[in-house]
């Protein structure tokens, strides 16, 4: 496992799950994609479209892009942005993100 | 179309500063942020349902974060959450997407207050997931506290590399390695006298540098990444010493296993509103590269609009929070609430508490002062456009083949086309062409700013209510030319 929750000091109140190509991952109310995800060791978020390079969160702010997933079927949702919601389907994106 | 006095882009120290003071003045004012919460990157929100238990150390700006949040909420304050500001279709008026809310908004006096954003340094594995910017990994922290990873790394050039350090120290991460490229150690002594102007920020930065140390980490100055490698993930660092021209050493490269790399060599203004507004822009390295041309009382070259905090030039939080007050006071008093004079009393010490961050910054800019030198790490195959996975080597066979300027290369590769809208290519695009042809960076032309400012979705502007265009009747006929 790579990336952690820092506990000291925070009650994040009562976790949920939802799922990352098909894979059940804990979160928290407000928690973004990505956070949830890279405390559960997963970083890699898209795979490029001209040199299937994988990517992953970097700018954590909403300006690079490099962060995006499908998500509930919507492709270039920026995990670093978005809350997980409960039963929220979430899926690494290969380039632009068609239906495979 | 909805109106109010004073218009504020961005909710962070600088804009909220602004708004504050403007509102106790008596003015109506209008906040618009693309974050879901406010905050900017500086006082970046935990979720609202998080609760802190006690304090740990990362609670020190608590007090003053919520005295800023709470503005949202103050007496002739609009704030508008998950807003983003995209074009101005007329003088004085902002157009902004927010789903079913999506407007323009016409305003009296309109304040940009953007912030920045990391600056792009391209090297070899730079891509990989497990390598994020320095601004990346402190928000993260601030918004979510989580930490990307365990055996960590921290390169770069600026006051953020030892803040990173001391955050991941303290967070408990397995800190290997801190290295900044200035030998900052080495020029302290000439630049201590304008530091302690702000003596609290220097008392901080020996506290990072205690946590660094106790931690276990090497704290190394004049060294810097020149590599990252990994097949899937980053797996592996290499480092190496660096001189004050910026030429690296690789007969003592060092790699060192890793998970996770935090990269920061300095941010850049988010200049793309004040493009979009036709403000003269000049190159100021220093605080960051284009910045606005400001006159007095932080105008632009365009009337009527104003641009403070790191947005107009990298200045840090204390200077973002101080200029964004003033520019409360003088949307006040340009607009009738406060006499010449009251003004006057009220700005005097708002702009000698300026002046003593302006020498504090005198001296950091020294301390760090670095030359670009990434260009040497770039090898055929790093990439240097991320979102069109661009080469290196592409551009570089490009310009051989005649393709000189900015347009071309951008023509004919993407570059800078994607949905980063260049924030992470362009400043590396225009160096490569600044290398070929011998010019400085700055006389490379820019690309034309375009729309939007930043990304909006088809989905959300078609929620916007306008009056129906009017159309030629003859749809042959050009735009404007009516027929009646
Ligand atoms: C990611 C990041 C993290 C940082 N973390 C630290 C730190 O931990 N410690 C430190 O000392 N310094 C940090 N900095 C430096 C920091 O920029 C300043 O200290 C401070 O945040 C500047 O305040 P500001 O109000 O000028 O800008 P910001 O705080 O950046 O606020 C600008 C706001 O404007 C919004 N905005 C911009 N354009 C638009 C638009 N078109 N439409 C709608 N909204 C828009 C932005 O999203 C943002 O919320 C960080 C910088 C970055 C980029
Ligand atoms: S990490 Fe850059 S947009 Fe999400």
């Amino acid at each position: 496992m790579t990336g952690f929750r820092i506990t000291d000091g925070i009650d994040r109140g009562t976790a949920f799950q939802f799922t990352c190509d098909g894979e059940s991952v804990t979160a928290y109310p407000g928690e973004s994609i990505a956070a949830a995800l890279m405390a559960a060791g997963k970083r890699q978020t898209r795979v490029t479209a001209r040199r299937q390079m994988p990517r992953g969160l970097y700018c954590g702010m909403g300006v690079c892009w490099e962060c995006i997933m499908i998500v509930n079927g919507k492709p270039a949702v920026r995990a670093c942005m978005t809350p997980a919601e409960p039963g929220m389907k979430v899926e690494t994106q290969h380039g632009v993100g068609d239906p495979a | 179309m909805r109106e109010t006095d004073l218009l504020v882009v961005g909710a962070g120290a600088a804009g909220l500063s602004a708004a504050s003071e403007a509102a106790k003045h008596g003015l109506a004012v209008t906040v618009l942020d693309d974050n879901l919460l406010p905050g900017g990157q500086y006082f970046r929100r935990l979720p609202t349902g998080y609760h802190h238990t006690h304090e740990t150390v990362f609670d020190k700006e608590r007090q003053r974060a919520n005295a800023l949040y709470a503005t949202t909420g103050q007496k002739g304050i609009t704030y508008l959450n998950d807003a983003v500001v995209w074009e101005s279709p007329e003088n004085g008026v902002l157009a902004f997407a927010r789903g079913a809310d999506s407007g323009r908004i016409r305003a009296k006096l309109t304040i940009i207050a953007s912030g920045a954003h990391d600056r792009p340094a391209p090297f070899p594995g730079w891509t990989l997931p497990g390598v994020v910017t320095a601004g990346g990994l402190q928000n993260l922290l601030k918004g979510q506290r989580v930490i990307p990873g365990r055996r960590a790394i921290v390169a770069g050039n600026g006051p953020l590399v030892l803040l990173v350090g001391a955050t991941l120290a303290r967070a408990g991460a397995e800190l290997r390695e801190v290295v900044e490229a200035a030998p900052i150690l080495k020029r302290l002594a000439g630049s201590i006298a304008d530091l302690i102007a702000m003596p609290k920020i220097v008392r901080q930065a020996v506290d990072y540098r205690l946590a660094i140390m106790k931690s276990g980490a090497r704290l190394r100055t004049g060294w810097t990444v020149i590599e990252a490698r990994g097949a899937d993930e980053l797996e592996e660092v290499v480092l190496a010493p660096i001189d004050a021209t910026g030429k690296v050493d690789r007969s003592r490269a060092r790699a060192v296993k890793a998970d996770l790399l935090v990269v920061g060599f300095g941010l850049m203004p988010s200049i793309e509103l004040v493009r979009l507004l036709d403000c003269k822009l000049e190159w100021k390295p220093l605080r960051g590269g284009w910045v606005p041309v400001r006159g007095a009382d932080f105008e632009t070259s365009r009337p009527g609009v104003l641009a403070v905090g790191d947005g107009a030039g990298i200045g840090g939080v204390e200077m973002a929070l101080r200029e964004g007050k003033l520019a409360g006071v003088i949307a006040a008093e340009r607009l009738g609430k406060l006499s010449r004079d009251q003004a006057a009393n009220l700005k005097a010490p708002i702009q000698a508490e300026i002046a003593k961050v302006e020498t504090f910054r005198r001296g950091l800019e020294r301390l760090y002062a670095m030359p670009p030198a990434f260009l040497d790490l770039l090898t055929p195959e790093t990439i240097v456009c991320r979102c069109e996975d661009v080469t290196a080597g592409e551009l570089r066979a490009r310009q051989d083949a005649g393709f000189g300027s900015t347009a071309a290369l951008k023509g004919t590769t993407r570059t800078t086309m994607g949905r980063c809208q260049g924030r992470n290519c362009l400043r590396t695009l225009s160096a490569l062409i600044a290398q070929a042809s011998g010019q400085p960076i700055e006389q490379v032309t820019m690309p034309r700013p375009r729309l939007p400012a930043r990304l909006v979705t088809i989905g959300d502007l078609l929620q916007e209510e306008l009056p129906p265009i009017e159309m030629p009747k003859d749809p042959h006929l050009p735009r404007g030319e009516r027929v009646s």
